[in-house]
C-alpha cells in the first residue's frame, strides 16, 4: 500500500465560544492519515470526532494549527476554491440526510460527476458500475424515500466514491441503521478500500465498527489518546 | 442545465405545498387579468358614455359662450362649418341650446332644451340608441320631444303625454308651446338625465324665434387613430374664430378619472399581490428552511453558494411560470367570456349609475387588452422574485456544517 500522505493535521485546535463559555473541541491535535487507510475515529460523545472530519473535509477551520489536504494548507484557498477541492478530493459520507430527496439513486449518485462537467457517456458507465459494487444497480431508479436507511447509506457511500476522491470521510455512517446493514454497510466500504485503495477515514463509537477499523484513532476530550494499528 | 434540471425535479417532484403556492399565485394572477380587464371594460363604457352619449370627441363654440350662454351668441352659418369639419375629416352635429320651463299637469322643472337634426347627431353620439320608452326624434316631424329619465318622473309623463314648454326667446318676447313626448331616454348622465329635453332644430328655432346660427357644432373623428390633440390642432387652425376643445379638455375631472385607472389597476395589484407575495415568501421560506440538511449535504459536496442562490431563483421562476400559464389559462377565457356577456350587477343597481356625471350601466364588460394581461403577469414575477430573494440569499450563505447537523 502507498505511503502517500494524504491528510495532515498539525498542532489543529477549534475552539468554540458561547458567551463567556469556551468549549476547546480539538486540542492541539497532530495526526497523518495515509493513503488507502482504514480509519476509525472513536471516542465519547462530544469528544471532536465530527468536528475533526469537518475541518479535514474543509466544511470547517481550525482556530490553531493547519490542515493540509494532499499537501495544501486549507486555510489559504478561497471559498471558490475550497468549494472546488471538496467537490473534487473528498468524498462525504454523512450520517444521515445524504442524499438529495428528489433525485433518484441514480442521480444521487451522478450530482457530482455532473457538477464536475464529466460527459453523460462517461458518467452513466462511471455511475452504473459504482452502483453494481455497492449493490445498488437495481434501485437506481428510485428515490431516496424509497430505499431503507441502509440502502440510502450504501448509495452515499457510492455518490462518495464515484468521484475518485482522495478519501472519502464517513460520520457516523451506520449509527442510523441496524446492525445487518451496519455490517454490510463495513463490508462494502472494506471492499472498496481493498479492490479500489479508496482511503477511508470514519468516525464511530460503536466497538463492533472499531473492531473492523486496521487503524483505530481514539480520541478524548479533543486529545489524541491512543492510535493503534497505524503505519 | 444542471441547474435547470435540478429546478424542474425539485418542483416536478416536490411536496404538496410547492404546487398549493403555485396554484395560490395562478388563481391571483388570474383574478387579477380578470379584474383589470374588467377595470379596462369599465373605464372604456364610462369613456364611450361620456363622449358618445353626450360630448362628442370636440366641440365648437364662440368665445365665451360656455361661461355664459347667451341664446343670441351663435356660430353664424353652421351648415358651412360642418361642410369644411367634414373636408377635413371630422363628421359633425349643430346644435342649439337653450333653456326654459316644461310643465305637465301640476309639475313643473327647468330645462335644458337641445335643439338637434337628429340624422347629424346620430352621426356623432349614440342617444338614439338609448331610448327607454317610446321612440327617438324621427326626421321631419315636428312637434315631438324627448326626455331624459329623471325629468320624465319629476314631470310625471310618459310616451304620448303633453308638455307645455316656456321660455324667453330672442327677441325677448314670451315663447310658449305645447309639444308631445315622445320618447324617454335611459340614463346617459346626470345632466341629461335631470334637465335633458331634445327636439327637432326646426322646432327650437321657431319656439325661441331663433332663424339662423347654432350654439355648439359637435365632431367626431374620421379616423379614430388620429390623436385627439391633432384633432384638436387641426380644427383651431380651421376655425381660428371659434373655440375649440376635446371632451378631455371640456371633462377634465372625468378625463382625470380615467387616466388614473391605470394607477388605480397598479394599486389593486400591489395589493393583491402584497398578500400573495406574503404567502408566497413564507412558502418559499419554509421550503427553503425544510431543505436546509439538503442544502448544507449539497454544499459540502461542492455545490456552490452562488448556485444554490441559482437554483432557488430558478425554482422561483419555473413555479411563477407555471402559476403565469395557469393564470393565463384560467384568466384570458374568463375575461374572454364577460366580454361578450356582461356580468350583471342590476339586481344591485337598477339604474345606471353616474359617476363625475357620467353614466356607468349595471352591466359590466371585459375588455382583455395587452395591459390587462401583462401588466398582472410582470406583477407576479415582481413580486415572486422579490419575496424569493430573502430565502435564496440564505441557503447561499448557509454553513454546511450547521447545515447538515441542523437535523
Ligand atoms: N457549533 C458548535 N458550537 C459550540 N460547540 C460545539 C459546536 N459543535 C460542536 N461543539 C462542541 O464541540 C465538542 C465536540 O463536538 P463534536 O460534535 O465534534 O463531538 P463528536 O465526537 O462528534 O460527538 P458525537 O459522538 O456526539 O457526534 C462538543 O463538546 C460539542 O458540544
Ligand atoms: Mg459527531
Amino acid at each position: 500500500m502507498s505511503e502517500e500522505q494524504i491528510v495532515r493535521l498539525a498542532g489543529v485546535s477549534r475552539v468554540y465560544r458561547q458567551g463567556n463559555v469556551e468549549v476547546r473541541a480539538v486540542d492541539r491535535l497532530d495526526l497523518d492519515i495515509r493513503a488507502g487507510e482504514f480509519s476509525a475515529l472513536s471516542g465519547p460523545s462530544g469528544s471532536g470526532k465530527t468536528t475533526i472530519l469537518n475541518m479535514i473535509g474543509a466544511l470547517d477551520a481550525p482556530s490553531e494549527g493547519a490542515v493540509y489536504l494532499e499537501g495544501r494548507n486549507l486555510a489559504e484557498l478561497s471559498r471558490g476554491e475550497l468549494s472546488r477541492f471538496r467537490r473534487d478530493r473528498v468524498g462525504f459520507v454523512f450520517q444521515s440526510y445524504n442524499l438529495i430527496p428528489v433525485l433518484t439513486a441514480y442521480e444521487n449518485a451522478e450530482f457530482v460527476l455532473a457538477l464536475q462537467n464529466v460527459p453523460a457517456m462517461e458518467r452513466k458507465t462511471r455511475v452504473m458500475a459504482v452502483l453494481r459494487e455497492v449493490g445498488m444497480a437495481a434501485y437506481a431508479n428510485r428515490r431516496p424515500d424509497e430505499l431503507s436507511g441502509g440502502q440510502q447509506q450504501r448509495v452515499a457511500i457510492a455518490r462518495a466514491v464515484v468521484s475518485e476522491p482522495a478519501i472519502v470521510l464517513a460520520d457516523e455512517p451506520t449509527a442510523n441503521v441496524d446492525s445487518e446493514a451496519a455490517a454490510t454497510i463495513l463490508d462494502l466500504m472494506e471492499q472498496l478500500n481493498r479492490e479500489k485503495g479508496v482511503t477511508f477515514l470514519f468516525s464511530t463509537h460503536d466497538q463492533r465498527v472499531m473492531d473492523r477499523a486496521r487503524r483505530l484513532i481514539r480520541l478524548r476530550d479533543g486529545r489524541l489518546e491512543a492510535d493503534e494499528g497505524g503505519g | 442545465m444542471l441547474l435547470l434540471s435540478l429546478a424542474l425535479k425539485n418542483i416536478l417532484r416536490s411536496r404538496f405545498r410547492t404546487w398549493v403556492t403555485i396554484l395560490a399565485m395562478a388563481f391571483a394572477g388570474a383574478i387579477m387579468i380578470f379584474y383589470a380587464s374588467l377595470l379596462e371594460g369599465w373605464m372604456q363604457a364610462m369613456e364611450t358614455n361620456a363622449v358618445s352619449m353626450e360630448m362628442g370627441e370636440v366641440q365648437l363654440h364662440v368665445p365665451g359662450y360656455r361661461d355664459d350662454p347667451e341664446l343670441y351668441d351663435v356660430i353664424l352659418d353652421p351648415g358651412a362649418a360642418l361642410a369644411r369639419a367634414e373636408s377635413a375629416g371630422f363628421a359633425g352635429s349643430a346644435r342649439l341650446l337653450g333653456s326654459g320651463l316644461a310643465a305637465a299637469q301640476e309639475n313643473s322643472t327647468g330645462v335644458a332644451i337641445r335643439g338637434i337634426e337628429p340624422e347629424a347627431e346620430a352621426r356623432v353620439v349614440r342617444l338614439h340608441r338609448h331610448v327607454k320608452a317610446g321612440s327617438w326624434l324621427v326626421p321631419g316631424e315636428r312637434n315631438g320631444v324627448v326626455l331624459g329619465q329623471q325629468l320624465a318622473v319629476i314631470l310625471d309623463v310618459g310616451p304620448g303625454d303633453e308638455l307645455v314648454l316656456v321660455g324667453q326667446a330672442a327677441d325677448g318676447s314670451m315663447a310658449n308651446d305645447l309639444f308631445v313626448v315622445q320618447g324617454i331616454l335611459k340614463s346617459v348622465g346626470q345632466g341629461i338625465d335631470r334637465a335633458g329635453l331634445f327636439m327637432p332644430a326646426d322646432d327650437f328655432r321657431a319656439f325661441f324665434a331663433l332663424a339662423e346660427g347654432a350654439h355648439e357644432i359637435v365632431l367626431q373623428r374620421f379616423d379614430p387613430d388620429l390623436p385627439l390633440d391633432d384633432a384638436v390642432n387641426v380644427l383651431a387652425g380651421l376655425f381660428p374664430g371659434l373655440e375649440v376643445k376635446s371632451w378631455r379638455q371640456l371633462q377634465p375631472t372625468l378625463a382625470r378619472l380615467l387616466d388614473l385607472s391605470d394607477v388605480s389597476l397598479a394599486i389593486m395589484l400591489l395589493i393583491t399581490y402584497a398578500a400573495v407575495g406574503m404567502l408566497t415568501m413564507n412558502a418559499m421560506l419554509m421550503g427553503v428552511f425544510e431543505r436546509i440538511p439538503v442544502f448544507g449535504v449539497m454544499k459540502a459536496i461542492g455545490f456552490s453558494g452562488v448556485r444554490l442562490f441559482g437554483l432557488v431563483v430558478c425554482e422561483t421562476l419555473l413555479q411563477i411560470t407555471l402559476a403565469a400559464l395557469l393564470a393565463l389559462g384560467a384568466g384570458l377565457p374568463l375575461s374572454a367570456y364577460f366580454a361578450r356577456r356582461p356580468l350583471d350587477f342590476s339586481f344591485l343597481l337598477r339604474e345606471s349609475s353616474t359617476i363625475a356625471g357620467v353614466a356607468f350601466e349595471p352591466q359590466w364588460y371585459c375588455r382583455v387588452t395587452p395591459g390587462s394581461v401583462l401588466l398582472p403577469i410582470f406583477f407576479l414575477y415582481a413580486v415572486g422574485l422579490v419575496s424569493i430573494c430573502y430565502p435564496a440569499l440564505k441557503a447561499a450563505l448557509l454553513s454546511p456544517v450547521r447545515a447538515v447537523h441542523h437535523q
